[in-house]
Parts: C-alpha cells; structure tokens; sequence
C-alpha cells in the first residue's frame, strides 16, 4: 500500500525517515530504476539492462542486485554492500509529485505507509525544530531533482535507440558453482554490432544529443555481471 | 605457599569490587589462563552509591567483560553522558555557563583552532565552536542511533547510571557468567604472610578464606590498605576544601527530557550536581563546612530543586562527609586499593569509576604472574597512581582558580597558596601557549590536554596572542557547523531512545 502525501514542513515537523538498509525496509528487490545521466555512476558497480515498462512499448533501464526476484546481493543483512546507491533507491521513500497537466516544478511527496518512516527513536528527521530543512532533506531534494531531470530527459535517449534500432534482446544463463541454473529473461542491451554500423553523421548526431555516452556507459556495465554472479556463488558458499 | 597468583580475594562489593571481579576474571579468561576470583561482601553495609557518572572508557570496559549496551542501560537505569556543563562558575551571573564535551576538537593544531575561532567563529562558545557535540547535548540528544553497533556512537559519550543497580548488574554477570565466587560475610581478621603483605582473611562464619593477591575495595573504611597494613592517607584539602555532601533523588515525569550531560551548578561554597535518568534525577550539594553550616548548605539543595523542579514532591536528603586525598601507596605487598579506600576527591569530574577503571586495566594488562615480581609491578602502579591523584587535584582546582565570584570560598579557592606549584606553573605557561601534550605526555592521561582547553577556554581565559589561523582549521570548524546540523536531524531524543528500551515505559512505540 501506498499513501502519498505533499512534504509539508509543518505537518511533518517531527517525522523522521529511516536511511539504514535491511530486507525490512525494502530493499530486499533484485532491480531499481536507473536513469541514463546516472549510468556513468551505476556501471561501476551494477549490470545495466534494459526492459519494456510493463504494459508499454517504451524502453527503461535497470540497475541490477540479483537474479530473482525479491534478492539483493548487494544487501548484507543491515549493510549496504557497495558504494553507491542507486537515485531510485537513495530517495525512498520520497518521490516528486506533479499535476497531471503541469510541466512545471515538481512537489516532494512522500509515501507514510513506506516502511522507512519511522518512529523518534530511529531515522532522520526532515525539519528541525524551526521548521528549516535539515541536511539530509536538502540532499533527497537534490537527488529527486537529479533523477526527475534525468527521468525527463531519458525519453529522448529511448526515441534515439528506437530509431537506430540499437536494443537487442537479451537473456542469460548462469550455471552457478552448486550447480543450478539462473535465468535472465525479458531484458534488452546495446546492440553492439548496430552500433559499430553506424557511420559518422548518426554517431556525430547520437553524440550531439549527448546519448553516445550513457549508450558506452551502458554497455561498460555488462562486465559487472560476472561480478553479480560471483557474489551469488559466494552467498551460496556461505560466505 | 605458592609463589604463583592463582587465587585473587577482593574486600567490598560496590561497584570498585564487582568491577574488579569481572575486569579481572574475564581478562584472564580471554588469555586463556582463568584465575580464581573471590569476592566478599559484608551482607549488611551499604554502598556510599554516589558514583553516579562515568567517564566514555566504560564502554569499553563492559564490551571488554561482555555486557550489552541495551542489556547495561535498562538494567541500570541508564542514560547517556556526553560530557559536563558548568552553570555560575565564572562570575554567577545568569548567562555565566560552559561545556566541557567529551569528544575533542578537531584533529589540527589547537593554536590554529584557537586564532580560527575567534577570527570567524567568537559567537559561539569555544565548545560549540570545537564540536557539534555541544548543540547535541543543547537539544537533549542521544549520542547514537539504535542501529549502530554496541559502543558505538556519532559523538563520544560516556554513561549516568544507578550506582546501587550498576553494582547488582556486575555481581550477578560475575557469579552466573564469568564464574567468580561470592561470599556474603565479615571480615574480621588479617593474618600476615611474614612478609609485608597478606595470607588470609578470617571471616565471621566462612572461616579462614587464603589468597595470593588481595584487593581492597572496602572503600573508606579501608581495611586492608588502611586499617591493616597502616598506609599513610595524604590529605589535599587544603587545596579542594569541599568536605561534606547532600544527596537527594527527585522522581520525574515519565516524558520529561533528559539531559545529554552532568549540570555542575556553582552556589556560594560549593556546587550542585544534577543527573540525569530515565526515572529520577540525581541532585546533590557539595560544600565546604569551613564556609557554610549544614542546614544553610540543604536549603541551597532545596531551592535548587524548587528552581528546576518546581512540581516535584518534598524528597529526603542524605547527608555525608568525606575526606579529600589518597594513599601514599595504592600497592602495598600483595594487596591492591581500588576505589575509595585508594582515595577520594569530590566528585566534579567524575573521577571516582574511571579511576578504578584505570587502575584495573593497569592491575589486568600488567598482572603479577609470582609473588616474587610483585615489588617491581607494585613500584610502577604506585608511581602511575600518585601521578594521576596529582592531576586530577591539579584539574579539579584548575576550575576554582579561573573564577571570578567573590564570595569568601571562592576568593579562598584562588589563594596563591591553596594552588598546587605546578598547576600555578602551568597557568604560567597557558598565557603564551595553549595546553598541549607536551604538558600531558602520558599514555592515558587522566585529563587530556584537550580536557583542559575546555576549562580554560570555556572560563574566558585570555587566548595566547599571536596565533594565526590556519586555512584548513576554518574549514574544520565550519564543518563542525554542517556536522551540528547534521547530527540534529539525525540523533534521537534521549528519552525517546531510553523509553524504547524499557517495555514498561509505554511511551514511545516499541518496535
């Protein structure tokens, strides 16, 4: 469930947001949504896969923590196992509101059932006593804002890989050190062979637009698989 | 008799004997080589339970001898101490207030720090201005957030408790977990080894109880240092003149806040200590019966009381006295003084837990393996020791001398020839050059030179002239600014972090 609310520094004066990590808090998701002005900072540490939005013909990238759903490899127990949380992670549980007519600034919402709300013992609170926002609200503004520009921008990136016809499907298998078999279905990549067929007014074009970038950025990414699949046998072993 | 410590007997059960039990039985339990730990206790004798503050180095000294935090808070009554704040010692007047925080400031040249803060900070107290600890213990903050490991916090931080239930806490994990002996009973005998020290105990109804170290926590009375073995007591009051007390507990509201830190309120001959719990606040006049009679001294307490707790009930007080000095030595054969029967000083800077902390760590990380080498280690322990009592004096007097009330006591306080020579040296010295620990070069000074910049500083004396401000310690005490703001919205109210630890409080939502 879900319950959206205007941030509101006198109705939220006192609320306080929990920024640890733990299964319990919702991180316990094999994917989250990454934008490709964030694939520079993603690829170094997560696979980046692109997939159809549910119901939609248009494309979104993924940053991926696991191989099923509901696992995170990159959670260990209360810890986040890797130096960078993803935009679409990091400002949970807060989101930007907007009318739907409006294409002006957004509003901070947030969501009061998320489980990161918390209590006064834990969390962080968003206003202090005076009603001024505290640090760390002023950086969840500064990463909605990042991630709803980069979220604005991406539809011209996807129009871009459309018309070149530069996503491939792509599914993988992994045979893990026990033995069993995982499965990834469903997702697209860069199709490197289009890609190296473009000639040098698409590319110059690709480049202008600023999507030749986040599309090397993207497929730089895919080394990190090897590094998914590493820590899945290393869970596995135990360890 | 065996030459090799195997069997160690410690007199008294307060928290300087239960401490001792569990310092020493767990220590030698993780080096693989356990000792045979006794403790006896005189079933009817009341702890003096005043000790009610203790220093940040508790936390390791529980983690060390396996006690949780959260166990060691609700089992106590705990509350977190972030350092001490000093009302009316400057001149009395009703702004006259300053911090003396536990963590220090920022890791840059103090003389920087120093010509940095008056440059671009001097609206802020040199506290606030060295740590955003101040505006936590400003806002009633705890220093931690429950998610974070045991002993671990933002700020360092140190503890106020219920001395009575700290000492029940630390008998029971030295009986049931730790595997030390209690035996309930009197000592009423001392039988000599023939060579300086102690062979064994004769108690009133569990017979003769031998060992081959022996430690005395029997507190003022003293009975194996003092009454036995006859070690002389240097008295130092003619440096601190406080010699009596008042104690009271005030009960409080279930949600009333909770301070981050002791509150050291000076009065016309003495001072007002204030602590802080869950459940009831601690508060306590020191005075100097040489200034002011006994029933003058309460009614200071009671007004006190009536002044930060208009709508508490009428409590009891209880009134003691207490010399002020230490053994001319802590380790005399094989026996071994820890805790009050060591020595006493008021107790401003909560010296008194974290000089038996001390003095178990030095007994623990240097224990007697034969009787044959004890002279040598009872040599160091007693050169260690008595240059820790003279600094703590030297510190506990460094705040009468900076301050500026004329009432009789205070003027006598400032008297050239109360002050101890090298604390006078020192002041000397503070006039063109910060403290630094080229003034304190120990390992484990007691009171660190950062310690004494907070008291200098935060009572106005002049700052050194002709420092310069370095770039970087602008920048580490603008970051002290960000971090205070930081730590604000983080931290959680000590009463709410407390309440959650305690199902029976029922007022903060237990997850």
């Amino acid at each position: 469930m879900t319950r959206h609310a205007v941030l509101d520094k006198n109705v939220h004066r006192e609320l306080r947001v929990r920024t640890d990590a733990g299964a319990e808090l919702g991180d316990d998701i094999m994917a989250t949504l990454t934008v490709p002005s964030e694939f520079r900072r993603v690829q170094a540490h997560f696979p980046i896969l692109f997939r159809r939005e549910t119901g939609r013909a248009d494309f979104a990238a993924m940053a991926l923590f696991g191989f099923e759903s509901g696992e995170n490899l990159f959670l260990d127990g209360d810890r986040w196992d890797a130096r960078y949380r993803p935009l679409s992670l990091a400002i949970q549980p807060f989101l930007i509101g907007r009318p739907a007519s409006d294409d002006g600034p957004g509003q901070v919402h947030i969501d009061l059932d998320h489980p990161r709300i918390a209590d006064a013992v834990d969390g962080v609170r968003l206003f202090d006593a005076d009603g001024m926002a505290t640090p760390y609200l002023d950086e969840i503004a500064g990463r909605l804002g990042d991630l709803d520009e980069g979220y604005r921008e991406s539809r011209a990136f996807y129009d871009a890989l459309s018309a070149y016809d530069l996503l491939e499907p792509f599914s993988l298998e992994v045979t893990l050190d026990d033995g069993s078999l995982h499965s990834l279905v469903g997702f697209h990549i860069i199709d490197e062979a289009r890609l190296r067929a473009l000639d040098a007014e698409a590319l110059g074009a690709l480049h202008a637009a600023g999507h030749l970038m986040p599309i090397f950025m993207a497929m730089a990414s895919l080394s990190q698989l090897s590094v998914l699949v590493e820590r899945k046998n290393r869970r596995l072993a135990g360890g | 008799m065996s030459s090799v410590v195997e069997r160690v007997i410690i007199v008294g059960g307060g928290t300087a004997g239960w401490l001792a039990a569990c310092v020493l039985a767990s220590a030698r339990h993780a080096a693989g080589r356990p000792l045979d730990v006794v403790l006896i206790e005189a079933p009817d004798i009341p702890t003096i339970g005043v000790g009610e503050g203790t220093w940040p180095t508790m936390r390791a000294t529980l983690a060390a001898i396996g006690i949780g935090e959260a166990e060691f808070l609700a089992a106590c009554d705990g509350a977190f101490k972030q350092g001490s704040r000093f009302d009316g010692w400057v001149d009395g007047s009703a702004a006259d207030r300053y911090l003396h925080p536990f963590t220090p400031p920022p890791a840059a040249p103090i003389g920087e720090l120093l010509a940095a803060w008056q440059a671009t900070a001097s609206d802020r107290s040199f506290a606030a201005a060295m740590t955003a600890q101040a505006h936590v213990c400003d806002l009633d903050l705890a220093p931690r957030q429950r998610t974070m490991p045991d002993y671990q916090g933002a700020a360092n931080y140190a503890y106020h408790l219920d001395a009575g239930k700290f000492a029940a806490l630390l008998s029971t994990h030295a009986t049931q977990r730790l595997g030390v002996r209690h035996i309930s009973d009197h000592v009423v005998g001392v039988i000599d080894d023939g060579r300086g020290g102690i062979a064994s105990l004769s108690t009133r109804q569990s017979g003769e109880v031998a060992g081959d170290l022996f430690i005395d926590c029997s507190g003022h009375a003293a009975l194996l240092i003092g009454n036995h073995l006859g070690v002389e007591w240097i008295d130092r009051s003619h440096t601190l003149f406080n010699d009596r007390a008042l104690a009271a507990q005030v009960p409080v509201a279930p949600e009333s806040l909770i301070a981050s830190q002791t509150v050291s309120t000076a009065h016309a001959a003495g001072w007002i200590w204030d602590i802080g719990l869950p459940r009831r606040r601690g508060i306590g006049c020191v005075y100097a019966s040489r200034f002011v009679d006994d029933d003058a001294a309460e009614a200071t307490l009671r007004a006190y009381i009536a002044r930060v707790l208009p709508d508490a009930p009428e409590v009891p007080v209880r009134r003691l006295t207490f010399p002020t000095g230490h053994r001319a030595r802590f380790w005399e054969g094989n026996c071994v003084a820890i805790g009050l029967s060591a020595g006493f000083i008021e107790p401003l800077e909560a010296s008194a837990i974290v000089m038996i902390e001390l003095s178990l760590r030095a007994l623990a990380e240097n224990f007697p393996a034969s009787r044959d080498a004890m002279p040598i280690h009872a040599g160091r322990f007693n050169e260690l020791f008595r240059y820790r009592w003279d600094r703590i004096v030297e510190f506990l007097k460094l705040h009468y001398v900076l301050s500026r009330r004329d009432e009789p006591y205070w003027q006598a306080q400032r008297e050239a020839t109360s002050v101890p020579p090298r604390l006078a040296e020192m002041l000397r010295l503070w006039r063109d050059q910060p403290p630094s620990a080229w003034d304190f070069p120990r390992v484990d000074e007691i009171f660190s030179a950062e310690s004494h910049q907070y008291i200098l500083y935060g009572m106005g004396y002049p700052v050194p002239a002709g420092l310069t401000p370095g770039e970087r310690a602008g920048a580490l005490l603008a970051e002290n600014g960000h971090r205070a703001r930081a730590l604000a919205a983080a931290l959680p109210r000590n009463r709410d972090y407390l309440d959650a630890l305690r199902p029976d409080a029922g007022a903060a939502a237990a997850r």
